[in-house]
């Protein structure tokens, strides 16, 4: 096998050969706005134009900018497109920008508050204040080929360790680091491998690693992001892992909804064993290890680590007690290390950069014990009423606020903030009052919600917390496997009263059977699905309770959504008898002359909104 | 002196305890009753049952061959 | 058996000292605590789904709720059952049972307990049904720990959960055992009869569960018939020196751990099912062997299956000196195969080995085989001569007692010497346990019927061991109780394992703990269940007699059955050799001092054999006259007509015979 270096000596050369490399997201997000067919219009112009020589086209993974796909960047420039389309924005970017070296502006990303255009990433804010350590090769590599990762420094790690380290160093820097599980747990990852090692010693068995890539939060794609754009991070961190618990095989366990993350795993994985750096003896070591993907089959549930390995292991995909710790008996019933898809890709940093830098960003103090802050990134969904979705990492500790208005572009349509979800169905509401608020574990558990694996929905005025609830609730109780009764039981029936409530029917007393079979459901459920379920009803109760009320006894949805409480009317001083609505109406509701005030029956209406989103002189009233 | 078994004897010494006359005896077997003056020992209690100087010690094997 | 470390704990607020690893719930209700439960069940594996038991303890500083049920306790901890934390959440719990399952009464019970008497959880997925199920899994439970198998699970996510066979199929596999009606709390699961009509159904399931349960949950720290099956007896036998080594000569081996049940376990054994005997027996003792490669004969190369090995077949490689596994699978696997007895072979090979040894045959007469103790590849080169029928394997084929005739007859064998190890009596060989310093053993394998095998008797524990036979009388009453009640068994093909191999946890507490009593009453209710008809010991016992005395005057009549063919050779009452009796010097002196009344000192190894010797014989004797006085048997060992009346089989063809042949 070829030195690691004479390989990233030999690909770094051979791309800076090219006068540019372009650079086309090709994660799912943009995949699905077009970019397959950007990156072949590209290849197939520089074809027609004999400049394939001169110029490469790389596939990467997720650029993190989801709001603005398709995303070509042009490197070593750093020039920056969104919205690229295969029909004439490519021949444009070829003929005006590489031919003859100028940057086409229309296609530059548009600051949607001042309207300003930035040509790098470096000047747009949703770049610059991000630190990618994750995603340190997002955007910059092709995942599916090795020698792009090992020209950006991959597998030294791993070869360092292997040449001259032992596994108690090892365990012994990811603890002083301070990361902790980014899964949601937060449970620090070097005392979990640590106590995987011990009980493997002790009864002289052979451990496992798994990473957890099951995702199963609604608007979750940070694991499938990191697979997608940098699936050699992951195999090097399990590579890592089971080095330091004494483990031979590992195990990634995808959902059946990521083929794109399975098939560029799948794919990095075999370029690996060709290499040999996965299989036996790696550099020439005794240590052997490879890894197999397991597919999931459509269970929220089977993202717990219990549900997980009884799902591996051919069973249903249900949770067990947690009194004997996976760390002890585990996946058949071997010690087994279970860690989350971004938990494993910072690992290989970690080594290479030393347990110090890592826990010198973020939040508290780790260095004494890893529960006393949080350390490192973390990689946020940003999603909802935000104008900059996508994909987010920032350092722990940096402000909601800051996530959202800087990073995240603030609200669009000038809408006024009302709450952020985070943590996915297991999390909570934070309202306006906590914006400044440092996002950590700690912190969130704190305002009543959690880190979860950190999605981020962003919600304006027009979002009803009282819906919010009831479509978390919704999610869970289709998702709940139905072993514990608590949870089985408690779950429909919380839903149950939340879609009353959001039709007209909730009642006096509604409120305290919320909150009272809510706080059950989280105290007594056998794993953390119910466990967390509560989550959602009473954080929107805690901070949301007049809207609750208001729905209870006033019939009313303030935020204007419940379709049930809410009626479509037209303002006859604002209208000026466009017929736009009218004939957008999907159920025949509206009639009007031309030019005279329209008019919404409400018998007919169906609440769909449409007329309200095209009228263009807010002529529509929600009340 | 106890007597083992109504045949077997055993030099006696303080602090001596069942789990002690069973190791020496070699009754390692699992489904056995003991009695110590004709009060029955459980088996969590061997190794905590001190066994008085003169005791007549019964360890019943229930054991009936394949 | 290893101790478990107690741990500290305190119940609500009173400190206890609990073993290490024991289940909260178990601890709690020692205690006399009321927890309300619905999942658990007392004869299975808790699941801790039901959420009721939940207690609120606090562990290194922190509190939480867990289940009690299946929470081990590993260190100290503080524990709350009702704290006002635990009422609340039971409460709701509660709710949400009754308002689910509104008229089943193990719901109603359970609300009760909590103080719920309405719920607000009444709606869309309400069963009214008095007998719906509540998803407690007890029948799951049932079927994989009582009967091995997995028949019903759950199906269905969330709200929709319930019990199903796989694809909703009548799975083939189900035996039938109804475990799962036994163990349901609702009756949501019913029984419909059909078949063979048994009087009283109800009857034999409700003690068959009985030995469902312990099987699941003792046999595991008992005898562990489900994990290593007879196997387990080689590690007993050798602990007590009573493991057949080299015909018999010895009773232990430091090699034994060769062949041993952890042996067989860790390295051979692949299958643990019921195989064999009968589909649905909870005890599933057969154990085998897959894949396994032979190394000669015929099938030679090719990878088989091992039925086995038991005990006696694993016993039987000791004797033979052959302290090697994969000699035993294979010995195991060809004597099946050619149908031959794997313990008869074993024991015939035992003697000519020790004959071999002894120069009483040489390589000539083997046909150049060095059959000397040990030689596994030669054994196995005989059973297959045995098989083509040709070679010296023909006539080890033929048995111990054919053998001493021709060995005398053509070569001028020591007969005496043949006749005292030989070990066989009424022409069969006797199975794998060394007798020798258990007088009432020897008498239970000569006077057997059949021949010496321990169908009959099976004393060595009781007699050597346990001191419990001291006098001749009492080892009268075993020899009369015991082949009585153990041949009983095959009068109604039934398998004698579940009285013996595994014993309920109070045994110990009965009045007669080696009869153990509370399985015998098993098999009388099964009897009683089947038939009607009521048994008692006396019953049973005149049940049987009447078989075995009949027997009894059958060999009268072919010209067997008398004092003359219940004797054993010498090899089974004591030591026959020098090097036997210098391997025990120290017992046997003593012996011949305290209990013979003869001073060991100054005489010869050959001196002392033959008094002990004498002793024993003597001893044998008085006790065969005693026994047979007890059988109701005159002193020749036939059976008088008294006993023949009493037994209401005094038919003239029968009195006839044991008249004619007094003898």
């Amino acid at each position: 096998m070829q030195d690691l270096e004479t390989i990233s000596r030999e690909v770094n050369r051979d791309l800076r050969a090219y006068k540019a490399t372009l650079m086309v997201c090709t994660g799912t997000g943009c995949i699905s706005a077009g970019a397959f067919n950007v990156r072949d219009a590209l290849n197939r112009i520089l074809k027609e134009k004999s400049l394939e020589s001169d110029y490469l086209v790389i596939g990467t993974g997720c650029n993190g900018f989801c709001a603005v796909g398709p995303i070509v960047v042009v490197q070593p420039e750093g020039i920056f497109y969104q919205k690229v389309k295969a029909k004439g924005d490519v021949e444009e970017i070829v003929e005006k920008h590489l031919q003859k070296g100028s940057v086409v502006e229309r296609l530059l990303y548009r600051d949607p508050a001042t309207g300003q255009r930035f040509q790098t990433m470096a000047d747009i804010g949703f770049f610059s204040k991000q630190r990618p350590i994750a995603l340190r090769n997002k955007g910059i590599i092709d995942p599916e080929n090795i020698e792009h990762y090992i020209g950006r420094g991959g597998y030294r790690a791993i070869r360092g360790i292997l040449e001259s380290g032992s596994p108690d160093e090892v365990i012994e820097s990811v603890i002083k680091s301070g990361i902790r599980g980014r899964g949601g747990g937060g449970f620090p990852a070097g005392i979990k491998w640590r106590s995987a090692r011990e009980a493997a010693l002790q009864r002289r068995e052979i451990p496992y690693v798994v990473c957890n890539a099951d995702e199963g939060d609604p608007g979750a794609f940070m694991d499938r992001s990191i697979i997608e754009a940098d699936p050699h991070s992951v195999i090097e961190g399990m590579m890592i892992g089971a080095f330091s618990v004494g483990a031979n095989e590992g195990f990634v366990y995808v959902r059946k909804e990521y083929p794109l993350a399975m098939a560029r795993l799948g794919k990095a994985i075999r370029q690996a064993r060709e290499r040999g750096l996965l299989g036996k003896n790696i550099f020439e070591t005794e240590f052997s290890f490879d890894i197999h993907i397991h597919r999931g089959a459509g269970a929220f549930v089977c993202g717990e680590s219990t549900a997980l390995m009884a799902s591996m292991s051919g069973k249903a995909g249900e949770p067990r007690a947690k009194y004997v710790h996976n760390v002890e008996y585990g996946y058949r019933d071997k010690p087994t290390v279970l860690n989350n898809v971004e938990t494993w890709a910072n690992i290989p940093v970690i080594i290479e950069k030393g347990s110090d830098w890592f826990a010198s960003i973020g939040t508290g103090n780790v260095r004494e014990n890893p529960w006393g802050g949080s350390s490192g990134t973390k990689v946020f969904s940003l999603v909802g009423a935000i104008n900059n979705t996508g994909l987010v990492e920032v350092p722990m500790g940096v402000t909601l606020r800051e996530i959202i208005y800087e990073i995240g572009g603030g609200i669009p349509g000038g809408r006024r903030f009302k709450a952020v979800q985070t943590g996915g169905p297991s999390g909570g509401c934070i309202p306006v009052e906590k914006l400044d608020m440092p996002v950590d574990f700690d912190s969130l558990t704190e305002a009543g919600s959690m880190m979860g694996s950190g999605g981020m929905i962003v919600m304006d005025d027009r979002t009803c917390m009282v819906d919010v609830a009831k479509y978390f609730t919704g999610f869970l109780m289709d998702e709940s496997c139905g072993k514990c009764t608590p949870c089985r039981e408690g779950l429909p029936a919380l839903y149950e009263t939340l879609d009353r409530i959001c039709n007209g029917q909730g009642k006096e007393g509604d409120i305290e059977f919320l909150e009272e079979v809510s706080e059950t459901v989280s105290a007594t459920s056998l794993c953390q699905l119910g466990g967390t379920a509560g989550n959602p009803i009473l954080s929107t109760i805690r901070y949301f309770r007049d809207e609750y009320h208001a729905h209870i006894r006033d019939k009313r949805c303030p935020a204007g959504h419940c379709k049930a409480l809410i009626t479509y009317s037209i303002n006859h001083e604002k209208c000026t008898g466009c017929t736009l609505c009218a004939l957008k109406c999907p159920s025949g509701a509206i009639t009007g002359e031309k030019k005279q005030t329209h008019r919404i029956d409400p018998l007919k209406c169906i609440k769909c909104g449409i007329c309200f989103e095209v009228c263009n002189f807010d002529a529509v009233e929600v009340k | 002196m106890i007597t083992v078994n109504n045949r077997d004897e055993l030099s006696w010494h303080d602090g001596m305890t069942v789990q002690d006359i069973l190791d020496v005896m070699g009754y390692t077997y699992v489904l056995i009753m003991v009695t110590v003056n004709g009060v029955l020992v459980h088996s969590e209690d061997y190794s905590g049952t001190k066994v008085p100087d003169e005791a007549d010690v019964r360890v019943i094997h229930i054991m009936h061959g394949g | 058996m290893i101790m478990a470390d107690k741990i500290s704990i305190v119940i609500n607020g009173k400190p206890r000292e609990i073993p290490e690893g024991t289940f909260l719930l178990d601890a709690v209700r020692k205690e006399g605590i009321t927890v309300p439960t619905l999942c658990h069940h007392k004869d299975l594996m808790p699941s801790g789904t039901c959420r009721l038991c939940i207690c609120e303890i606090e562990v290194r500083g922190k509190k939480k709720l867990v289940t009690a049920c299946n929470y081990p306790v590993r260190e100290p901890l503080e524990v709350w059952t009702d704290s006002e934390t635990v009422t609340r959440h039971r409460r709701i719990l509660a709710e949400m049972y009754l308002g689910r399952w509104p008229n089943v009464r193990a719901v109603r019970e359970i609300a009760g307990l909590c103080g719920v008497s309405e719920s607000r959880f009444k709606g869309r997925y309400t069963e009214e049904d008095p007998q719906s199920c509540i998803l407690c899994g007890h029948c799951v439970r049932a079927c994989r720990e009582f009967a091995l198998e997995r028949i019903l699970d759950f199906a269905g996510r969330g709200i929709h959960r319930h019990i199903a066979m796989p694809f909703n199929e009548v799975d083939p596999h189900c035996i039938g055992c109804t475990s799962c009606a036994y163990v349901c709390p609702t009756g949501a699961i019913q029984i419909v009869d059909d078949l063979n009509q048994p009087v009283d159904p109800q009857m034999i399931r409700d003690h068959g569960m009985k030995v469902n349960a312990e099987m699941a949950n003792l046999d595991p720290v008992q005898c562990r018939m489900r994990e290593v099956g007879t196997a387990n007896i080689v590690d007993v036998m050798n602990q007590y020196d009573l493991l057949p080594v080299k015909n018999y000569k010895y009773g232990s081996h430091p090699e034994v751990w060769k062949i041993d049940s952890k042996m067989l376990k860790a390295k051979y054994f692949t299958q643990n099912m019921p195989d064999g005997c009968w589909k649905g027996c909870s005890m599933a003792c057969a154990k085998t062997i897959d894949d396994f490669e032979l190394r000669t004969g015929p099938y030679k190369g090719q990878k088989v299956c091992v039925d086995g090995p038991e005990y006696e077949t694993a016993a039987g490689g000791s004797n033979m000196g052959c302290f090697d596994a994969d000699f035993i699978a294979e010995f195991n696997f060809y004597c099946d195969t050619y149908g031959i007895d794997t313990i008869s072979a074993a024991t015939t090979i035992a003697f000519v080995m020790e004959c071999f040894e002894n120069g009483v045959i040489d390589t000539g007469v083997t046909g150049g085989l060095e059959l000397n103790f040990g030689s596994g590849d030669e054994v196995l080169e005989l059973l297959h001569q045995m098989a083509r029928g040709e070679g010296f394997g023909v006539d080890v084929g033929q048995g111990i007692r054919w053998l001493k005739d021709k060995w005398e007859n053509e070569y001028g064998a020591d007969r005496k010497f043949m006749d005292d190890i030989g070990m066989e009596t009424k022409g069969l060989e006797v199975s794998e346990y060394v007798t020798k310093e258990s007088l009432a053993q020897q008498c239970g394998y000569g006077m057997a019927i059949k021949g010496p095998q321990h169908d009959e008797a099976w004393l060595i524990f009781m007699d050597m061991v346990n001191n419990e036979l001291p006098t001749y009388e009492h080892k009268a009453e075993a020899l009369h109780y015991f082949p009585l009640w153990r041949t009983w068994f095959g009068l109604y093909g039934l398998c004698k394992l579940c009285w013996n191999d595994v014993v309920p946890a109070d045994n110990k507490m009965t009045s007669e703990p080696q009869k153990v009593p509370d399985h015998v009453n098993n098999y009388f209710k099964f009897v009683e269940g089947m038939t009607g008809i009521k048994l008692d010991e006396q019953k049973m016992l005149d049940q049987s007699a009447r078989v075995y005395n009949l027997q009894r005057v059958m060999s009268r009549m072919l010209g067997y059955g008398t004092r003359r063919d219940d004797y054993m050779p010498y090899r089974a009452l004591g030591p026959v050799t020098a090097e036997e009796y210098e391997s025990r010097q120290d017992r046997y002196d003593k012996q011949l001092r305290e209990i013979v009344g003869v001073d060991p000192e100054g005489r010869s190894t050959s001196e002392k054999i033959k008094i002990l010797r004498d002793y024993r014989e003597d001893q044998y004797d008085k006790t065969v006259s005693v026994v047979y006085r007890r059988r109701g048997w005159d002193d020749n060992g036939v059976p008088t007509v008294e006993r023949l009346k009493e037994l209401g089989i005094d038919l003239p063809e029968l009195v006839a015979i044991v008249e004619k042949n007094r003898g």
